[in-house]
């Protein structure tokens, strides 16, 4: 269970704060949608529960433990799993996998078998010997998921892990983290494509200007959706423009 | 130890997988040792390859005027090439190239001899280098004031047993290069000068790395993953610091036995080439540093190259690197006393050239280890605020 109480952050004492008394219960194995325009927080939020920021102390807890110690950081065994390709082009899809599996220590002995299957679970056994560089997007994807997998993470934090990929490697992707949240990984996932946390995700918060508008789960959340336009049902997506308003943002 | 071992092999393997970095680091200082080392091999040691053709006219028929032609002929490295042309005809062929210099003993030598006034006239090629040029025109000026106070003294008794002593015998000259006496060769410039260019040019593939990792997010991926700031810096300079000492070794092993291969001289290490490994160190460490410092201070893979493209060509330029500080002028040699580049060098000449010791290199290296110093903390700095820019 991730617990996230009134966490504020600014980048700095004079900066406008990016994240506002957001509060937030993840349950254990849920399969957790965070939504938002671009700069609404979530890629501070999720930096925050990376690690990559220092959050303050009683802000953040994984199973009761607070977060801004760092010996409970590395027990809570997460994983984030970035937008880019976080993975060195030149190498082979081996070669990347020892490193970032060396690197999170994980022992010579179990070495072989932790990326056969961080590779299985993402379909790349056939392609362990292939450069990065080399692979298609689809396949590149499931080489920046597998890493997040090398560490048997308990909570995994992906980033829009579907970008730019075709309909076949989408559909594997998404089973691959229902197969994980089946198996007991938690995971926040953050998406721009609404019918993937529709069917994807059984929990979902909607937020904006660094606040959390909405959460809750799928059903709770269309039960509060506008009508659409068209005379179509309620969807998450008409939800997520009436709460964050339909200008653009970029 | 995992950890570093994972981030080390890792930096190597990406470094061989960059065919255009190998031929950086590897490949062009290779070959700028060898073209240099043969190219200025003449200007470094007046050996007996060396010779200045010239063609002598005499228009006046004396015992001066003969002793004269027959001492320049013999004087090295000059080198009379006979012919039967004509004064003009002879300006034709130096204009061509076929010989350094003319010599013209001019008519009334004994008497312009004699009056000093001009007896001789001399002219060069348009070809002829400075440096080739004063060694010829020193060579004639000596010959001329020899047989002007022989001339002079000629008729005084007991003078002309002591004269006819050829100038060799009443000078001793040697080098404090080595017992030998002799000289130190181009090699022995060109092996370190570009050994530290290529050195610091690791700032090109480590920044280009550094860079990609930032842009790609896989320093954001490490960073989640717990490896600290101290662990990603050490992951770039001990692999980049074996790439300068397997540098070094490459470059050194082609002065030592490449380019005499190949009709050079040798690469002579000195009294004490222990030396040349604490040079070596710190100039590395100078050298990743620098590199570190380039990939915290721009954004792009383009600005990266562009920098450190830029500043190691000013830093060899007036570290000695391309053009040697003794030919430098004064103003020029004290800019240029402000480059790690010029640092490193002198460090390797007091091995190499000076047969120093290793505490002779103690002020070069304790100048490397304060750049370094320097890089490190500007490094830091920038490392911090832009953490603090963008989380």
């Amino acid at each position: 269970m991730i617990s996230i109480r009134q966490l504020e952050f600014s980048y700095s004492p004079s900066a406008r704060p990016v994240l506002k008394g957001i509060d937030l219960e993840i349950p254990e194995n849920a399969l957790f949608g965070l939504l938002g325009p671009n700069g609404a927080g979530k890629t501070t939020l999720l930096s925050i529960l990376a690690g990559l920021i220092p959050c303050p102390a009683g802000c953040l807890f994984v199973d009761g433990r607070d977060m801004s110690e760092a010996d409970n950081r590395s027990a809570a065994r997460l994983s984030l799993v970035p937008q880019e390709y976080a993975f060195y082009l030149p190498l082979t899809v081996r070669e990347n996998l020892t490193f970032f599996a060396g690197v999170q220590g994980v022992p010579k002995a179990e070495m072989d078998a932790r990326i056969h299957e961080a590779a299985g679970q993402t379909g790349l056994e056939e392609r362990l010997d292939s450069r990065a560089g080399k692979l298609s997007g689809g396949l590149k994807r499931r080489l920046n998921l597998a890493i997040g997998l090398l560490n048997r993470p308990r909570l995994l934090l992906l980033d829009e892990p579907t970008v730019g990929i075709d309909p076949h490697s989408r559909h594997f992707i998404l089973e691959t983290i229902r197969q994980l949240g089946r198996n007991g990984t938690t995971v926040i996932y953050t998406s721009h494509y609404m019918e993937e946390v529709e069917e994807l995700c059984d929990q979902i918060a909607i937020m904006d200007h660094g606040q959390i508008l909405r959460n809750g789960t799928l059903t709770e959340l269309l039960a509060e959706a506008p009508q659409s336009v068209r005379g179509r049902q309620s969807t998450l997506e008409s939800l997520f423009l009436d709460l964050t308003t339909r200008g653009l943002r970029d | 130890m995992g950890v570093m071992k994972a981030l080390i092999r890792k930096e190597l393997l990406l470094l061989l997988r960059d065919p255009h970095g190998l031929l950086l680091l590897f490949v062009m200082p290779a070959v700028f040792v060898l073209i240099m080392t043969f190219a200025l091999q003449n200007q470094y040691a007046m050996s007996s390859d060396v010779h200045l053709d010239f063609y002598l006219l005499s228009e006046h028929d004396s015992g001066l005027s003969r002793a004269f032609a027959r001492d320049l002929a013999n004087t090295s490295p000059l080198n009379r090439v006979p012919t039967e042309a004509g004064w003009e005809e002879m300006q034709a062929l130096a204009q061509a190239d076929e010989v350094k210099f003319l010599v013209r003993i001019k008519p009334g030598f004994d008497e312009l001899l004699i009056q000093r006034k001009p007896a001789v006239e001399v002219l060069f090629a348009p070809g002829t280098s400075p440096v080739f040029a004063s060694v010829a025109e020193g060579r004639v000026m000596e010959l001329l004031n020899r047989l002007y106070l022989r001339y002079r003294l000629a008729s005084m008794p007991g003078v002309q047993s002591s004269l006819e002593a050829q100038g060799e015998d009443l000078m001793e000259a040697r080098s404090l290069y080595d017992d030998s006496g002799a000289m130190p060769s181009s090699v022995q410039q060109n092996v370190p000068a570009w050994l530290l260019f290529a050195m610091f040019f690791i700032a090109v593939p480590l920044s280009t790395t550094l860079i990609n990792e930032r842009q790609q997010g896989t320093l954001l991926r490490l960073r989640s993953m717990g490896i600290g700031p101290v662990k990603l810096l050490a992951g770039k300079v001990v692999p980049y610091f074996v790439v300068n000492l397997v540098q070094v070794v490459v470059l050194f092993l082609i002065g030592l036995y490449l380019i005499p291969l190949l009709g050079g001289d040798t690469l002579t290490l000195g009294a004490h080439p222990e030396g040349l490994i604490l040079v070596s160190v710190a100039a590395s460490l100078a050298a990743v540093s620098y590199a570190l410092l380039v990939a915290q201070i721009t954004s792009t893979i383009e600005q990266a190259t562009i920098v450190s493209g830029v500043f190691n060509i000013i830093m060899a330029a007036l570290g000695g690197v391309m053009v040697p500080s003794f030919l430098m002028p004064e103003t020029m040699q004290q800019i240029g006393s402000f480059s790690p580049m010029a640092w490193g060098l002198n460090g390797f000449f007091d091995i190499l050239l000076r047969n120093g010791t290793v505490t002779d290199t103690l002020p070069e290296v304790g100048a490397l280890l304060g750049f370094t110093a320097l890089m490190l903390c500007l490094t830091v700095w920038r490392y911090r605020r832009r953490a603090a820019e963008h989380g």
